[in-house]
C-alpha cells in the first residue's frame, strides 16, 4: 500500500505541477529555435515575433539558431525537448518538404511536435525574362512542344521551390529541366543573364524585376490570386487544375505540452501578427499574416507531406 | 557622375548619417579583429535596430561593418597569425614573418595604406562603372565560372613556397575536404559521418585551425624569443621611399583583382585576395622572397579584398540580387524598411543608393584616421608574455567559431585542424593552397555540373562561348607556364645537386 502510494506520489506532485505550471508560465526566459542561419527570411521572422512575444509574456523570448540539414538538426533539437513550454520552435514550410524527402529522420514530423499556428503564408511566382512568353499557357505548350529544352533555374535541390517546378512537369505533362542554384537570388541572377528561362521563387525576389521589367511574372502557385497581384492568374485556373503550393512560416513545440500553456503561446503568437508594425513588416517579406488554430496547422502539415511525397517519386529525386 | 555622388556626400555629412556611417565601420573593425566572428553575425543581430532607421542610415550601418571588418581582418593575422577573416588568410603568409620580425607596427600601416587605397579603388568602380560592371557580371553564366575557378585552383599551386608539387597536394586534400556536406546537384550527403556535417565544414573553422591554432601550438612547442619594438614612431613604421613605390604597383593591380572578383555574384572578397597574392608571385622576378614578409605580397591581397568589398555592393545596388550572404542581409534590411532593391533603385531612391556609396568613400577615410593611432596600441599587445595570450586567444577563436554557426562540432573540427596544420608545418606542407582548393573545389564542381545540365553535357560550350574561351586560354597558357617553369628549376636543382650536393625540394 505504502508502496503503490509512493509510486503515484511523482504522478500526483507531475499532474498538480503542470497545472500549476499554466498559471504561473512562463516563469523564466524561452528559447525561440530556428533551423536556418543568421541573416534568411526564417531568422527575420523569428526575430520580429521575439519583441511583441517577450512584452506580451512577460518574459525574454531569445532567438537560437541551430542550423543545419535543413532545419533538419532544429527539429531533432526541439523534438526531444522537455515539453514545458519553454521549447519553441519557428517552423517552415521546408519542414513537410524533409518529411518527403529524407528516407530517415531521427523524429515524426508530425506526432513528435505540437503545433501552434502558422506566422505568415506566401506562394511561388513563375517568371520568365519580359516578352519571352506570351502567358502561362504559352510557356506550357512551348515545353510540351520541345520537352527537355526549357530550363527552369530553382533555389536548390530538394527546396520547396525545387518541388514546385517538379509537380508542374507533373501536373501538366511537361518536361522542364530543373537546374539547381544556391539560393533564389542566384536563380534570378541566371535569368536575368538568360541561362535559364524560368525561375519559380517568392515574391520578393521576383516583384523588383518585375517591376523594372525586367521579368514577366506568368502564374503564381496559390489556389487562389494573391492579393497583392490580382492580376496574375493561378496556375490552377489555367495550365494545372488544382495546383495549390503555398508555403508558411509558423510556431511549433514539443509533443505534449500542457494545452493551457500551448493556448497561451498561441494567443500571443496572434497577437504579434496582429500587431499592425509586425504585419505590415511580414507583408513586404512577401507573407500574408495568417493566424491558425493547432489543429489547421497540423491538417495543412499533413496535406503537404502528402503531396511532396507524391512529387518526390514521380520526380526520381532521390532521398537523402 | 559627379553631381550625383556630391548629392550622396550631401546626404552621408548629415551628423547623424556620419554618426552611424563612423558606428559602423568601428564595430566592424572590432569585429574583424576578432577572430572567427564574422561580419554575417554582427549584422544579423543589428538587423532589428535598423527598424528604427531611415533606410540609408540603416545601410550605412550595415555596410560599414562589412567593409571595416575587412580592415580589422588584417591586424589579428599580421600580430598572431590568426586570419579574423576568411580573406586575411593570405595576409598572414606576409604579414605574420614582419611581425616576428619586429616589424609589426611597419606591416599593420603598411596593410592599413594598401586597404584604403584599395577600397577607394573600389568606391571609384562603383561610383564610375557600376552599371556597365553588373551588365559585364550578367555575362558570366555556369561555363564561365567553371573556367574562372579552374584558373583558380591552377594558381592555388602557386601560392606556396615550397614546392608545386606539395601545394598541389594541399589544393586536393582541400577540395576533397570541400565536398563533406550535400552535393549541391543532387542533394545527397556526402560523407556526413553525423548530422553536425551536413553543411560541410565552415571555412571559418578551417582557417582558424590550420593557421591561427597550429601557430599556438608551435609557439608553445618551441621558446623561441619574440622580437618587439614597444616605443614607436611614425618614422619607423612608415614605409622609405624605395618601400613605398615597390608598393604601388601591387596595389594597383591587387584592387583591380580584387574589383572585378567582388561584382562577380557568388566570388568574393576571400577568392580576390587569394588571386591578388598568386598573380604578385607568379609575375614576380623575385618570387623566392615570398612568405618571408615581402612587401607586394602583403599590400596586393590587402587592396584586392578591401576593392572587392565595395565592388561587391554593385550587383546588390543595381541589380537586387545580392551575390552572397552578407549581401542578402543587407537586401533583408532594405525591405523590412519597405524599400524592395531593384533594378529601379538608382532611379527610385537616388539619395540612398548615392548616399551608400558616398558613405563608402567617408567610412574609408574613417578607418584610415581611427587605423592609424591604434597601430601603437596594437603592437603593444605583443609586449604581453606569450604564455599569457595563448588562452585567451584559444577562448576566443573558440567563441568566434561557435558564434559562426552556433555548432559544437566546429569548434572541435577547429582544434583537429590545429593539430592537423601544426602537423604539416612540421613536414613543409603549407595549408594556403589547402584553403584555397576548400573553397575553390565545390564552386568548381557546382558549376561545372551546372554546366552540363544545362547545355545537354556538351563540352564545346566552354570554347564557344567568347568569355569562357578567353578564359580557357589564360588558363592553359598558365598551366603551360607553370609545367614550364617547374620543369626547368628542377633540372636546374638537379644540376647544382650534381655539383654542390645541396638538397632540392621537387
Amino acid at each position: 500500500m505504502l508502496k503503490k502510494l509512493m509510486l503515484a506520489l511523482p504522478v500526483v506532485a507531475m499532474m498538480s505541477g503542470t497545472a500549476f505550471a499554466a498559471d504561473t508560465y512562463p516563469e523564466r526566459s524561452i528559447r525561440f529555435i530556428i533551423g536556418f542561419g543568421a541573416g534568411g527570411n526564417a531568422d527575420t521572422v523569428a526575430r520580429l515575433l521575439a519583441e511583441p512575444m517577450s512584452k506580451d509574456l512577460g518574459q525574454p523570448v531569445v532567438v537560437e539558431s541551430k542550423p543545419g540539414a535543413g532545419g533538419n538538426v532544429a527539429s531533432d533539437f526541439v523534438s526531444k525537448s522537455d515539453p514545458d513550454g519553454y521549447t519553441i520552435q519557428l517552423m517552415v514550410g521546408g519542414h513537410a518538404v524533409s518529411a518527403a524527402l529524407y528516407n530517415s529522420q531521427p523524429f515524426d514530423p508530425l506526432a513528435d511536435f505540437t503545433f501552434l499556428s502558422t506566422i505568415g503564408q506566401f506562394p511561388f511566382f513563375v517568371a520568365a525574362q519580359a516578352g519571352a512568353y506570351e502567358n502561362i499557357e504559352d510557356l506550357i505548350a512551348k515545353a510540351k512542344a520541345a520537352p527537355g529544352t526549357i530550363k527552369i533555374g530553382h533555389s536548390g535541390v530538394g527546396s520547396t521551390q525545387n518541388l514546385t517546378g517538379e509537380l508542374l512537369d507533373l501536373e501538366t505533362g511537361a518536361d522542364f529541366i530543373h537546374v539547381p542554384y544556391k539560393g533564389g537570388a542566384a536563380a534570378a541572377t541566371a535569368l536575368l543573364g538568360g541561362e535559364v528561362d524560368v525561375v519559380i521563387d517568392t515574391g520578393t525576389i521576383m516583384t523588383p524585376q518585375q517591376d523594372a521589367g525586367k521579368f514577366d511574372i506568368l502564374a503564381v502557385s496559390s489556389k487562389e490570386r494573391w492579393p497583392d497581384k490580382p492580376d496574375v492568374p493561378t496556375l490552377a485556373e489555367t495550365v494545372a487544375p488544382g495546383f495549390d503550393v503555398v508555403s508558411w512560416t509558423g510556431v511549433g513545440m514539443p509533443a505534449g505540452v500542457d494545452s493551457a500553456i500551448a493556448d497561451k503561446v498561441r494567443a500571443s503568437v496572434h497577437a504579434a501578427i496582429a500587431d499592425p508594425d509586425v504585419a505590415a513588416r511580414i507583408e513586404k517579406l512577401g507573407a500574408k499574416p495568417s493566424p491558425m488554430s493547432g489543429e489547421e496547422m497540423r491538417t495543412m502539415v499533413e496535406q503537404q507531406i502528402e503531396t511532396w511525397k507524391k512529387v518526390v517519386e514521380s520526380a526520381g529525386i532521390e532521398k537523402r | 557622375m559627379i553631381d550625383q555622388f556630391i548629392l550622396g556626400l550631401s546626404v552621408v555629412l548629415q551628423p547623424e548619417v556620419l554618426m552611424y556611417a563612423f558606428f559602423g565601420v568601428f564595430l566592424g573593425q572590432v569585429i574583424g579583429v576578432l577572430p572567427g566572428v564574422g561580419a554575417i553575425t554582427a549584422i544579423s543581430l543589428l538587423l532589428p535596430v535598423t527598424f528604427y532607421l531611415d533606410p540609408t542610415s540603416s545601410v550605412i550601418l550595415l555596410a560599414g561593418i562589412y567593409y571595416g571588418s575587412q580592415y580589422g581582418g588584417a591586424i589579428a593575422s599580421i600580430l598572431l597569425n590568426l586570419p579574423g577573416t576568411p580573406s586575411s588568410v593570405v595576409t598572414c603568409l606576409e604579414g605574420y614573418p614582419l611581425a616576428r620580425d619586429g616589424r609589426a607596427g611597419f606591416a599593420l600601416l603598411v596593410t592599413a595604406l594598401s586597404s584604403f587605397v584599395g577600397s577607394m579603388i573600389g568606391v571609384a568602380v562603383v561610383v564610375m562603372a557600376a552599371i556597365p560592371m553588373a551588365t559585364f557580371a550578367l555575362k558570366f553564366g555556369a561555363p564561365e565560372y567553371t573556367m574562372l575557378v579552374a584558373i583558380g585552383l591552377v594558381a592555388a599551386s602557386l601560392i606556396s613556397s615550397g614546392s608545386h608539387l606539395r601545394a598541389f597536394s594541399m589544393a586536393l586534400v582541400g577540395i576533397a575536404l570541400g565536398m563533406v556536406g550535400s552535393d549541391a546537384s543532387t542533394g545527397q550527403y556526402r560523407f556526413v559521418a553525423t548530422d553536425a556535417l551536413a553543411d560541410g565544414i565552415s571555412l571559418v573553422s578551417l582557417a582558424m585551425g590550420l593557421f591561427g591554432l597550429s601557430e599556438i601550438i608551435r609557439n608553445a612547442a618551441s621558446h623561441e624569443p619574440r622580437k618587439t619594438q614597444i616605443k614607436l614612431t611614425l618614422r619607423d613604421i612608415f614605409p622609405n621611399r624605395a618601400e613605398l613605390r615597390s608598393m604601388v604597383k601591387p596595389v594597383g593591380r591587387g584592387a583591380t583583382i580584387g574589383a572585378f572578383f567582388g561584382a562577380l555574384p557568388g566570388t568574393g572578397a576571400a577568392i580576390a585576395s587569394f588571386m591578388a597574392y598568386a598573380f604578385e608571385r607568379r609575375i614576380s622576378r623575385t618570387p623566392e622572397k615570398f612568405g618571408k614578409g615581402h612587401l607586394p605580397g602583403l599590400c596586393a591581397p590587402e587592396a584586392s579584398n578591401n576593392s572587392a568589398a565595395q565592388t561587391s555592393f554593385i550587383p546588390t545596388l543595381t541589380l537586387g540580387v545580392p551575390g552572397d550572404a552578407v549581401m542578402a542581409l543587407i537586401i533583408g534590411a532594405l525591405i523590412l524598411n519597405g524599400i524592395v532593391p531593384g533594378p529601379r533603385l538608382i532611379i527610385d531612391e537616388p539619395e540612398l543608393f548615392w548616399g551608400v556609396i558616398a558613405s563608402f568613400f567617408v567610412g574609408n577615410i574613417i578607418l584610415l584616421v581611427i587605423n592609424i593611432p591604434l597601430i601603437g596600441v596594437w603592437v603593444r599587445l605583443l609586449s604581453i608574455p606569450y604564455y599569457r595570450l595563448y588562452p585567451a586567444i584559444v577562448l576566443l577563436i573558440c567563441v568566434g567559431v561557435y558564434s559562426h554557426r552556433s555548432s559544437i562540432t566546429d569548434v572541435v573540427l577547429t582544434l583537429v585542424f590545429g593539430i592537423v596544420g601544426y602537423v604539416m608545418r612540421r613536414y613543409r606542407f603549407e595549408p594556403a593552397p589547402l584553403l584555397l582548393g576548400f573553397v575553390l573545389g565545390p564552386m568548381l564542381e557546382e558549376n561545372f555540373r551546372r554546366t552540363m545540365l544545362l547545355y545537354g553535357g556538351d563540352f564545346s560550350v566552354f570554347v564557344t562561348r567568347p568569355i569562357s574561351a578567353t578564359l580557357v586560354f589564360c588558363g592553359a597558357a598558365l598551366l603551360a607556364f607553370t609545367i614550364g617553369s617547374a620543369i626547368v628549376s628542377h633540372r636546374k636543382a638537379l644540376k647544382d645537386k650534381n655539383t654542390q650536393g645541396g638538397p632540392y625540394s621537387v
